[in-house]
């Protein structure tokens, strides 16, 4: 062999290994440029094929002078020339084939057959000498490349030109479901079209495999070449009903396996079909209304249409660069769905917004469906602008400023479906002027109509859903929301500072009261200006308004800020697992949230409450508030006793106050509860309070017997 | 020879390291330049088209008013007069067939059935049964799609949220919401396009965790943005004090012009994504003043929605800002209500939640539809399981409950391409068993596409070697409930 063949045979090994690999990897990983290079396969294909026929003659020719050494020379180059452009051809065509939707089917025979093309020519170089003398196999060998290559060719033909490019055979065509009217029988609503779609394509009038013919029912009646395919009134004993429940894998298995399969409704609609006698006459309007052939029809139509619902356009899309132009943040242009004509326009930000943005639009106007001008600051001017756009079909101007003066102008809009004018200004003589419009649904809600004028716009524009919304039932009344101190999270209060109520709804009265008792909707003490506070300070208060049933009572206690403690002492530890802020929890001015107790709370059931106080001041204190928490639920009760000890130091003390709070006699969640202890009046440097907890939860608690918890979160001194 | 001269010679030199390189260096560059992705992890996403519809949808917008803790079906939607019959009796095991049930009852002697505790009618065209606890969506029910033969596979509470969040129970995928985000794209860059609101009523209650509003392996700007409960949603909004709108302006276009900066020397897509989010919440500061301002609320829509709706964190005010959000071009409003779980106290505490949120929920029916908005808004309302037709805790006792139960339960969707005035699917006489069209939760994540324009089998998205869906390997259309 000459020099150069040797190179190209080295190639063409490197060549092939790599194609070789490449039939078990996913090509489309590869970089992008070697992708794109697989797009000269359609012009490489055609000189193998060439070759590859070619070859046959030559090797003819060859071997009637077998001696000629230059007709060998030519053969051994061609062949080398076949296999390298085969196996390019090869490779291209793989890495073509990851980029594109192909039928997985034949891309897998075509790229087997392609690839055995490559490979068996490349055989046929080494195999030259060994065939010298063994001239049929030679010939077997060129006649078998020559037709895997044409059966490779065939499948990649398949491929471009699609299948029944070369039969005659006319083409499929999925079945119609006909509109249904009063004639319309059950063959021709569901079954026919079903068939059609499924079955056809191989039961026609020029392919009647099996010798059956699904054309017409005449045609069905008659069966294939077993005879009737069912029989009337008995599903069971129906050929074609079987074939359909056989195994997919079942060589009698219809349709066969490959071919769209038939759902489970289709099957059943078969079966009830043939179940009630398979007539070509009965109509589908015949049947009754929970008639189980019905509903199986109308699902399977209905499954048919759900695909189809899509609305289409028949104008032209606007350009991306112009979309891309108008769109901003305050102005979204979308269309309605992928690659549909239709787009949809929205304003957002009211301060952002002016005409002009929508004046903009006009350079799409044809394009333009759905408008969306809710809560902007549009007038009647707009309405002129609005009827520019031809094929405008909902409208919502909801909250916007408009009166609905210039509203006759939407009689332009001739696809106008949808119109919300919500919240705005309209009266019922603006609306006269959509008289003539082809709208046919109106928002109206929170606007100047009225019941009465709904009846009369009934009455006048039939065509037209009037959409009154939601009107308040006069006679339901409902309930208020209670008021609220307007920081809730400020319980502890300065001295000089009053505690704000507030409630949300406009125009309602609070009122309240300071003693603890339940304010009166009627007689109470309205709430005027901020209240000022004393030490503890408990405000239960209500709101009532006109036309709502007065709300829950809400009930606050606000304490003033006490004397200030210099340190804390703990002389029982807390529970490990509430003492997470430490003593210091204890005089840090925050209260404890009843449902967090693992924070701000200090929590006690083996060890009594038991803690030091120091002061450094000299005032006279006549007051100990202990604020402990309430939930009986968690076993958490009010100390049985309180003793408070006081003196010059910790080890000179005297009780000088004590407190034996009431318990609860059932399950009660108070939240927070203070419990104040008055105290021999005099100045203290060192108070000792024990806060017991109880030592036998009582009997008609789920955990009688046990130790309950006091939980404490803050102390103050007055 | 001295310890240098080792040392020295120790050291490769440039020529012996090129050549015991070069082979292994030249593989590994041929390597990723050949399979670049796969090495590096894919690029690519998603088989269909992103931030738009993939055909014309019928919902554009989703309020999903998740019933968090599961209110029983028994109570509600699903109306079983067999129950109350036999009440008290023991339920037969042909009906229960060896279910697994929860560490809370496993250990109970007997399975006692337990009537409804309150009372149903039928209401509207479509005679759909409604109990007592809802007479506001009752109201509605000719606007409902009620379903009652969802089922799920978690019988406890996280897994199942999880599940019905995020189409999985472990807890690593993108929540629903966050699919959405990622397919659909944004319709107002003004606000985020998935946003959670939280409420918490008087019942029994369970936890909810953001990765119920994750995204998941999909990019952050797809997560959930929680808005908080108290009266500033959206925390940090405001300028700071002595700081104008416009000083605040001259601060960001300084910060893009850094940022811009070190994109270029970095070339990280992080930085932009920063840029834009840095713009995002500056238009935010004109947006969410503007939705969440309720002293305008006109006295129609407070009795609409019931005068909770103006005590920020509530239920009926999240339903009122959901409306809101929506109205905006927000794609998900995602609202959790807790308290459901009723396992003791089912009869008060299903009263006080029912309470809170009937009015609410129904109303946000109503306004949205009053607006013509209910035609593109599809509005879901359910929990993550149903609840056990036998009884946990002493049937005789005023404080019974019922457990949890995967095999059935109710949730209705309204509005955006649902039949109107439906009920779909049958339980048996017991309310165990689903008789008749199931729904599993992929079913419903499928449908839930479908509806918004996606064919759930396409929206896709490479991870860990693998494409993954919302409804991953599952998921059947729902045909019976689409209008």
């Amino acid at each position: 062999m000459s020099r150069h063949l040797t190179i190209l045979s080295n190639i063409l090994i490197v060549l092939q290994v790599f194609l070789l690999f490449m039939c078990f990897v996913d090509t489309t990983t590869f970089p992008e440029w070697l992708i794109t290079s697989g797009k000269l396969h359609p012009l490489f294909l055609h000189l193998p094929i060439a070759l590859v026929i070619f070859n046959l003659p030559l090797y003819y020719f060859l071997k009637l002078n077998s001696n000629n050494l230059k007709l060998e020379q030519l053969y051994k180059s061609s062949l080398v020339y076949t296999a390298l452009l085969t196996t390019l051809t090869a490779i291209a065509g793989l890495l073509l084939s990851g980029g594109g939707d192909y039928d997985p089917e034949t891309i897998f025979l075509h790229k087997w057959f392609g690839v055995g093309t490559a490979v068996l020519t490349h055989v046929q170089i080494y195999l030259f000498s060994w065939v010298e003398k063994r001239k049929r196999v030679g010939y077997a060998i060129a006649i078998s490349a020559v037709l895997i290559l044409v059966t490779g060719s065939h499948y990649g033909g398949t491929l471009t030109h699609g299948d029944g490019y070369l039969s005659i055979e006319p083409k499929e065509v999925a079945g119609k479901f006909p509109d249904l009217n009063t004639t319309t029988t059950v063959f021709d609503a569901a079954v026919a079209p079903v068939i059609a779609t499924k079955c056809l394509s191989c039961h026609n009038n020029n392919k009647m495999k099996g010798g059956l013919n699904m054309s017409d029912f005449q045609l069905l009646q008659k069966g294939g070449k077993n005879g009737a395919i069912f029989t009337a009134g008995n599903p069971d004993s129906s050929i074609m009903i079987e074939r359909m429940l056989l195994d997919m894998d079942d060589k009698k298995h219809m349709p066969p396996k490959g071919k769209f399969q038939l759902t489970e409704n289709e099957i059943l609609l078969f079966t009830k079909w043939i179940e009630t006698g398979a007539n070509a006459t009965k109509t589908y309007h015949s049947l009754d209304k929970s008639d189980s052939l019905k509903l199986m029809i109308d699902e399977i139509r209905k499954s048919q249409t759900i695909a189809k619902t899509e609305k289409t356009y028949a104008f032209q899309a606007a350009s991306q660069s112009k979309i891309d132009e108008l769109n901003t943040p305050f102005r979204r242009i979308l269309p309605l769905a992928y690659q549909s004509p239709a787009l949809s326009v929205k304003f957002y930000l009211k301060e952002k917004f002016s005409i002009a943005m929508l004046e903009e639009c006009k350079s799409i106007s044809t394009q333009v469906v759905e408008i969306n001008l809710s809560n902007m600051p549009v007038d009647d001017k707009v309405f002129a602008l609005l009827s520019k756009f031809e094929h405008l079909e909902k409208l919502n101007l909801n909250g916007s400023s408009i009166t609905g003066k210039n509203l006759n102008e939407l009689v332009k809009n001739k696809n106008l479906q949808q119109l919300s004018l919500a919240t705005t200004a309209v009266d019922v003589k603006v609306l006269d002027g959509l008289a003539k419009s082809v709208v046919r649904t109106v928002y109206l809600w929170n606007t100047k109509i009225t019941e009465q004028d709904l009846a009369n716009l009934k009455k006048k524009m039939p065509s037209i859903t009037w959409d009154l919304g939601y009107i308040p039932d006069k006679n339901e009344l409902l309930k208020l929301t209670p008021p609220k101190p307007i920081n809730t999270d400020r319980i502890i209060l300065r001295k000089e500072e009053k505690i704000i109520l507030k409630h949300p709804l406009p125009g309602v009265q609070i009122k309240y009261s300071l003693d603890g008792s339940k304010p009166d909707s009627l007689t109470g003490k309205t709430y005027q200006s901020p209240i000022p506070t004393s030490q503890i300070t408990r405000v239960i208060a209500l709101a009532s308004n006109n036309g709502w049933i007065s709300s829950d009572v809400s009930d606050y206690t606000f304490f003033q800020e006490g004397q200030k403690v210099d340190s804390v002492q703990l002389l029982n530890l807390p529970s490990e697992k509430y003492r997470k802020n430490g003593r210091r929890s204890l005089i840090d001015l925050k209260k404890g949230f009843p449902e967090i107790l693992n924070l701000n709370w200090l929590g006690y059931k083996e060890n009594t409450f038991k803690t030091g106080f120091y002061f450094s001041n000299n005032i006279e204190k006549s007051k100990i508030v202990v604020s402990a928490a309430d939930n009986t639920d968690f076993d958490i009760f009010p100390p049985s006793k309180i003793i408070v000890k006081g003196g010059d130091s910790p080890n000179n003390l005297k009780t000088i106050g004590s407190l034996v709070p009431e318990m609860p006699k059932g399950y009660r969640s108070n939240g927070v509860l203070p419990y104040i202890v008055p105290i021999q009046r005099g100045i203290y440097k060192y108070i000792e309070i024990e806060a017991f907890n109880i030592q036998s939860l009582p009997s008609w608690h789920f955990g009688k017997g046990l130790k309950g918890w006091v939980f404490v979160d803050e102390v103050f001194f007055y | 020879m001295d310890t240098q001269e080792k040392r020295f010679r120790l050291n490769v030199t440039r020529r012996h390291f090129l050549t015991k390189a070069g082979l292994g260096i030249g593989s590994a560059a041929l390597g990723s330049m050949l399979f670049k992705d796969q090495l590096l992890g894919s690029t690519e996403t998603s088989a269909i088209p992103l931030g738009v519809a993939q055909f014309a949808p019928k919902a554009k917008r989703i309020i999903y008013l998740f019933q968090n803790g599961a209110p029983s079906q028994l109570e509600t939607f699903d109306y079983k007069p067999l129950l109350t019959k036999m009440h008290g009796e023991e339920l037969p095991e042909s009906i229960r067939k060896g279910q697994r049930l929860t560490g809370m009852t496993s250990n109970q002697e007997s399975f006692p059935l337990v009537g409804s505790a309150f009372n149903f009618s039928q209401y509207g065209q479509s005679g759909a049964w409604v109990s007592e606890l809802f007479p506001n969506m009752a109201s509605i029910v000719d606007e409902m799609c009620i379903i009652k033969s969802m089922h799920t596979e978690a019988i406890n509470h996280d897994p199942a949220l999880t599940f019905f969040q995020t189409g999985a129970q472990q807890g690593n995928r993108p929540s629903m919401g966050a699919w959405m985000s990622y397919g659909l794209g944004s319709e107002n860059s003004n606000l985020p396009s998935y946003t959670v609101l939280l409420s918490r009523g008087r019942g029994n209650g369970q936890g909810v965790y953001s990765k119920l509003w994750t995204n998941g392996f999909l990019d952050s700007v797809h997560q959930g943005v929680v808005f908080s409960s108290g009266e500033d949603p959206v925390l940090y909004l405001k300028n700071p004090e002595g700081h104008d709108k416009s000083s605040r302006r001259d601060m960001l276009d300084q910060l893009a012009q850094f940022n811009a900066q070190s994109f270029e020397n970095f070339g990280d897509p992080e930085i932009n994504t920063r840029i834009q989010q840095y713009e995002m919440s500056y238009r935010m500061q004109s947006a969410v003043p503007e939705l969440t301002d309720l002293s305008k609320e006109s006295d129609n829509t407070i009795k609409l929605y019931g005068p909770e709706c103006l005590v920020p964190g509530t239920y009926a005010a999240n339903c009122l800002l959901a409306r809101k959000l929506s109205e905006s071009g927000v794609r998900f409003v995602q609202l959790y209500h807790q308290g459901w779980d009723t396992h003791g106290n089912l009869a008060s505490d299903m009263r006080m939640q029912a309470e809170d949120v009937d009015r609410a929920s129904a109303g946000l029916i109503k306004d949205l539809k009053q607006r013509g908005l209910l035609d593109e808004t599809l509005v879901i309302w359910g929990g993550e399981f149903g609840r056990t037709n036998y009884c946990q805790g002493k049937i005789d006792s005023e404080n019974f409950g019922r457990d949890h139960h995967p095999k059935c339960f109710s949730l209705w969707m309204a509005g955006g391409g649902v039949k109107p005035g439906t009920v779909y699917g049958e339980t048996d006489e017991f309310g165990y068993n689903i008789t008749k069209d199931p729904v599993s939760v992929n079913d419903f994540h499928a449908t839930v596409l479908h509806l918004m324009g996606i064919n759930h089998e396409q929206l896709t998205y490479k991870h860990l070697g693998r494409r993954y869906r919302l409804t991953d390997v599952a998921g059947q259309i729902v045909n019976g409930i689409i209008a």
